[in-house]
């Protein structure tokens, strides 16, 4: 029987932050996986997080001002004032754990310039500095002996009376389905980046968090705000760091002219991604684009400095392209990176579902609104994944143990069955790609009516064949065919949800951009969308954002 | 362009089925392995286990032995193994367990990094901000801290095939992360316990590992550089300190190597027993004319002498 | 053409018999050498892991003399090729390290320019002589012989630091060698592995299974012997064998060990004692007999 206090789904930076916690309140937790915590996609990040350092010159309200101004003014404020009062700690205690952080002169963590900011608070380990945390976080939850469920996919929630109790998940070395019941469980599963295609993101980037919140009742929140990142790879979609741009790498179009300088005047490279994406979707658009692409250009670093600081962007330059960084322009174009939008929590991580919390990326509290600023996700895993298991951890004290019916398993047994059952007859990763593409088309870094109803009936279509997906891979261990297909079941929802939202604003705001509605709408739509389940579709409601000090005004970079 | 993959199956629900499938999918020149497994995993047989997730070589998810040498699919060109469309052979890695097809058991690879304490261990106070590091430390760290934990060097390790109890490559270069971060404060007794048997000496110095390795670690430098480092604080009771500092004696000396003298050393002039074990060795070369007697020498001896002084006084 | 001649200590020392066949074989060829008596051991990796500015001095040492004397350096160990590659490949990366080390050699008088060029007979024979011009010097073709390549992990890794990238053909060159003899390049698991030298002295069990895996394996596969570029890998192999035959079921192995000039010596006609053969631990008088019965080379 396998039951805990706490539950964290996930083990990349917001659930292993969670679980360091936890540990160290001395609480009953575990941590459930589907893969080593080590791959979690975490780890791809590169360029650095976000902390104004007040001891140092800077201040929180500094950060907090640009991260509201960043997010289009949709962030509530006073979320965002939290992170960014918090950030300082965070940083030192990151340090402290083992973070190989860069250093200036005197020996103190050194900074680097950022998107959407014009003072150098981003903290930094070479290009990798999601792995090098990633791995100081899973040193510290190997040295306080964390209880990791190490490979199983979750593939349910336990949602009783309205309440969660835990989870179902499978083994996925033996095939068992297993129920884990937690007084709270914490859902950090990180994007969905796979709805769409091209993407950044992991082929484990699946969004099952997602679907099973919204399923259990949930609402997502803003989840029309995809961030399109501006400098990701042709084809592959590989992310090449902001932070190349943060060391004063220029975006140059086919008349080799820092385009930039028309969009954003004043912040240059360095305005917010989607002002970024945008800019270079128009230059593309009309005709100045090379090859369908624009060029990041960093030889002016000189190689030294390239191999010093961004280590990992030559790398993947030289091996995915061929491209020497200190030689040559590198072609790159807006891909989708990143989902603002998300489950809807408070500061502390509770959703309206007691015993269900959510932190980092698949949560949306929201620190990040229409469009999240580089080196603040980083910020906002550590942060909220520690308040969500202070607060999961509160809840559980006083909420009783519960034992669930054995019948909700054999159902979730029977789900896997019948697609184990089905015989040969849609594919699951021909019918992802489908709506990846279509995602993409329709809700991309520009849309409008036209293309987002064409994205929704395209994914309505492909909801309604999802039934006749079947699977090649009968076997129980290892059934990575198995998960695909269940995968698959959440990513069209969250595609569903990401539709509704899209089609409910209707204004432009952060990165969502509706030709047909090019003007922000303060008046009516200084608010944030619900997406609700109903039935095979959804509902979307809205809900006023928090304002505290910063009064929106037109955003100008 | 057609492409053949040889990939190595396995099923544990049904292991007579053990062997090689042929897959032959469509590639262009920038085709990756993966993307080439991929396209089988998803359009053609489903049954195949692999683990992937990344595609940018940051995950270290998908290192595998191609054509019989380890290595991370993501990042391989398909064209660079077979440049002119020659079958490609797939297993998973060595030294491993396997769980299914190109899936093994990383539970001992796990277990080696535990056992090298993979934390820091800071000592004395904690200061209020920041432990005060220069730049260079920590730079210097980014280069093992580059690793992402693959596998490749422990797929490939020749030791570990004969020794499964050798901590390997990976958990070596970790240690070597611990070692020196100059804001941990148990530098010697990680010496110490990597000195043991299963440690820093028991690298044969192959260099599998270096040659493997998709991230430029370089485990077995980092091994040398303990090593030194352990002799350093004072660890000089292994056959391996007395090793090289017999071999530097003689170098030092004749500008060459006596090969009985270091043989005789490393073993320790009074360890009885293992003198006695290699007398046969010795005996059956001194019948063969192949005992080294007389150790030769460099006709300038006392140049090479002079390097030694100038270059270790420094 | 003419080179700097770099025995190594072992071929001298611990494996006589390789410094003598090499000499025949080199004589046979017609290739001008002259040897680097003032060079000092090029450290084996051992020095390099107590001090590797150490070692790479001794070795731009080394380099610098050659230098003078006007020609590429000829290596007939893998151990001397890899360890003087990497640290060409050090010192040629790095101008400012180049020139400490040069301080230290100007006393007495030696400079390093970068222009020394290290190759192995291994390489020098399928690279600049060529397998037709080493044909002609063939009296025998040993067909109906079975030899298993041992490279010796120091002349194929690391490979970046080997030229592979320029002359892809070393990959393979002693497979190309062995069947311009006329015989059949055994395919082994173990070519390029690790023959366990470097830890015979500090884990003899180990050094001893990798004997035995790859000696046995070998054997059983039909090889007549192992053919290795590396002195080092012959003690290992060769001395050690006894011991690990004891580690197979049969306690058998009884796989001679050939360097790579002997191979070429029996190939060319010389008689065993001209090579050294009677040196061996284990006996070579299979395989000479095999090789002596072999067919007359067709011109």
């Amino acid at each position: 029987m396998y039951q805990h206090d706490v539950l964290i789904i996930g083990a990349g930076l917001a659930g292993l932050r969670a679980s360091v916690e936890a540990a160290r309140m001395g609480v009953d937790a575990a941590v459930i996986s589907k893969v080593h915590p080590i791959r979690s996609h975490s780890n791809a990040a590169q360029g650095g997080i976000n902390a104004p350092m007040t001891d140092r010159g800077d201040d929180w309200e500094g950060h907090a001002l640009d991260t509201i101004k960043g997010s289009d003014y949709l962030a509530d404020q006073d979320a965002v004032e939290l992170m960014s009062r918090e950030a300082g700690d965070a940083i030192i205690e990151l340090e402290h754990m083992g973070v190989i952080f860069s250093r200036n002169e005197d020996g103190q963590l050194g900074t680097r310039r950022f998107g959407g900011q014009k003072i150098a608070r981003t903290f930094y380990v070479g290009a990798i500095t999601g792995s090098a945390m990633l791995q100081a976080l899973y040193e510290q939850a190997v040295k306080l002996d964390v209880n990791v469920y190490e490979e199983w996919f979750v593939s349910n929630l336990i949602i009783e009376d309205g309440v969660c109790h835990g989870v179902m998940a499978m083994n996925i070395h033996t095939g068992e389905l297993h129920m884990i019941r937690a007084k709270a469980v914490i859902m950090a599963t990180g994007g969905a980046g796979r709805v769409f295609e091209p993407s950044t993101n992991a082929l484990i980037c699946t969004g099952e968090g997602l679907g099973l919140a919204y399923r259990a009742g949930v609402p997502l929140m803003d989840m029309e705000m995809i961030q399109y990142h501006p400098t990701t790879l042709a084809g592959s979609g590989i992310l090449l760091s902001e932070a190349a741009r943060g060391e004063g790498a220029y975006l140059l179009n086919s008349d080799g002219e820092r385009f930039m300088k028309t969009y954003a005047p004043d912040y240059l490279e360095l305005a917010s991604r989607d002002v970024v994406s945008r800019s270079e979707q128009t230059e593309i658009n009309e005709g100045r684009g090379i090859d369908g692409n624009i060029h990041l250009d960093l030889r002016h670093l000189g190689r030294t400095f390239i191999e010093e600081r961004l280590g990992y962007l030559q790398e993947v330059a030289l091996e995915f392209v061929g491209i020497d960084l200190a030689e040559s322009p590198i072609p790159i174009r807006p891909g989708m990176h990143y989902i603002m939008g998300g489950i809807k929590t408070d500061v502390n991580g509770a959703t309206v579902v007691p015993g269900l919390y959510a932190a980092g990326e698949t949560a949306n509290v929201s620190v990040h609104g229409g469009n999240r600023l580089g080196a603040n996700s980083l910020l906002d895993t550590v942060v909220f994944g520690r308040r969500s298991a202070i607060a999961a951890a509160e809840y559980a004290r006083s909420a009783e143990r519960h034992s669930s019916d054995e019948a909700m398993l054999s159902a979730e047994q029977q789900r896997y069955q019948a697609l184990l059952d089905r015989p040969a007859d849609l594919r699951a990763g021909a019918i992802r790609r489908d709506m990846g593409e279509s995602m993409v088309a329709g809700v991309g870094v520009y849309r409008d009516q036209e293309s987002i109803d064409s994205a929704a009936a395209r994914i309505k279509e492909l909801r309604a064949v999802y039934p006749r997906v079947a699977v090649d891979n009968k076997g129980k261990v290892f059934n990575t065919d198995l998960m695909s297909a269940i995968e698959l079941d959440y990513m069209l929802d969250v595609a569903q949800a990401v539709c509704a939202g899209a089609d409910a604003r209707k204004e432009s705001r952060g990165a969502h951009f509706r030709t047909d509605m090019p003007n922000r709408d303060d008046e009516n739509w200084l608010k944030h969308t619900l997406v609700y389940k109903d039935g095979d579709g959804s509902r979307v409601e809205t809900s006023d954002v928090t304002i505290t000090n910063w009064t929106p005004v037109e955003r100008v970079y | 362009m057609e492409q053949t993959l040889r990939v190595k199956r396995y099923d544990p629900e049904n292991p007579e089925s053990e062997g090689y499938q042929e897959y032959t999918v469509d590639v262009a020149e920038t085709t990756t392995i993966l993307d080439a497994l991929l396209t089988v995993r998803e359009d053609v047989d489903g049954t195949l286990s692999m683990r992937c997730s990344c595609r940018a070589s940051i995950c270290g998810s998908c290192a595998m032995r191609v054509n019989g040498q380890a290595k991370l699919v993501c990042k391989t060109r398909v064209n660079s193994v077979s440049p002119n469309g020659e079958t490609v052979t797939i297993d998973p890695l060595g030294n491993l367990p396997v769980i299914k097809d190109l899936v093994v058991e990383f539970k001992p690879f796990w277990d080696k990094m535990k056992v090298v304490k993979p934390y820091l261990q800071p000592e004395g106070v904690v200061p209020v901000a920041e432990y005060l590091a220069s730049d260079g430390d920590m730079a210097h760290l980014v280069g093992v801290v580059n690793c992402i934990q693959c596998g490749a060097c422990v797929s490939d390790c020749t030791v570990l095939e004969v020794d499964p109890s050798f901590l390997g490559p990976a958990a070596l270069a970790k240690a070597y992360r611990f070692v020196k971060d100059p804001r941990d404060g148990h530098q010697k007794d990680r010496l110490g316990a990597l000195n043991e048997s299963s440690g820093v000496w028991d690298c044969t110095r192959c260099m599998q590992c270096v040659e493997v390795c998709p991230k430029d670690v370089d485990p077995m430098g980092r091994i040398m550089l303990m090593r030194d480092m352990a002799m350093e604080s004072g660890f000089n009771n292994t056959s391996g300190s007395r090793h090289t500092d017999s071999f530097a004696k003689s170098v030092k000396k004749n500008g060459r190597l006596d090969e009985a003298k270091l043989a005789i050393d490393s073993m320790g002039m009074f360890n009885v027993p293992a003198m006695l074990d290699s007398a046969p060795v010795g005996i059956r070369a001194m019948m063969k004319g192949k005992f080294p007697w007389k150790a030769h020498k460099s006709s300038e001896p006392e140049k090479v002498k002079r390097v030694f002084e100038k270059i270790e006084g420094e | 053409m003419k080179y700097a001649f770099y025995p190594g200590c072992v071929a001298r020392g611990g494996t006589p018999e390789l410094l003598v066949s090499a000499n025949a074989v080199m004589d046979r060829l017609g290739i001008e050498r002259e040897e680097i008596v003032s060079a000092a051991c090029t450290g084996a990796g051992v020095l390099q892991e107590r001090n590797q500015k150490l070692g790479d001095a001794l070795n731009v040492r080394t380099f610098a003399l050659a230098e003078r004397m006007g020609v590429p350096i000829m290596t007939i160990c893998s151990t001397c090729q890899g360890v003087m590659s990497q640290a060409n490949r050090r010192v040629l990366r790095d101008p400012e390290y180049l020139a400490e080390i040069n301080e230290v050699l100007a006393e007495e008088g030696l400079e390093y320019k970068g222009t020394t060029v290290i190759k192995h007979l291994l390489w020098v024979l399928v690279e600049e002589i060529g397998i037709e011009e080493l044909q002609k010097t063939f009296t025998k073709e040993l067909s109906g012989l079975n030899f298993a390549p041992f490279y010796g992990c120091y002349i194929v890794r690391p490979s970046d630091a080997l030229g592979f990238d320029e002359h892809p053909e070393r990959e393979t060159s002693l497979e190309t060698l062995i069947e311009a003899t006329g015989a059949v390049a055994v395919e082994n698991s173990g070519k390029t592995k690790c023959c366990g030298l470097p830890i015979l002295l500090i884990n003899q069990s180990n050094a001893i299974q990798m004997v035995s895996n790859h000696t046995g394996e070998a054997k059983d596969m039909g090889a007549d012997a192992m053919v290795t570029p590396c002195p080092l890998c012959h003690l290992n192999l060769d001395g050690y064998q006894p011991k690990a035959a004891k580690r197979r079921p049969s306690g058998k192995i009884d796989l001679p060990i050939l360097h790579l000039p002997q191979m070429l010596g029996l190939a060319m006609g010389m008689q065993p004692k001209e090579l050294g053969l009677q040196r061996h631990i284990i006996s070579t008088k299979d395989v000479v007999a095999k090789a002596a019965a072999a067919p007359m080379a067709v011109s």
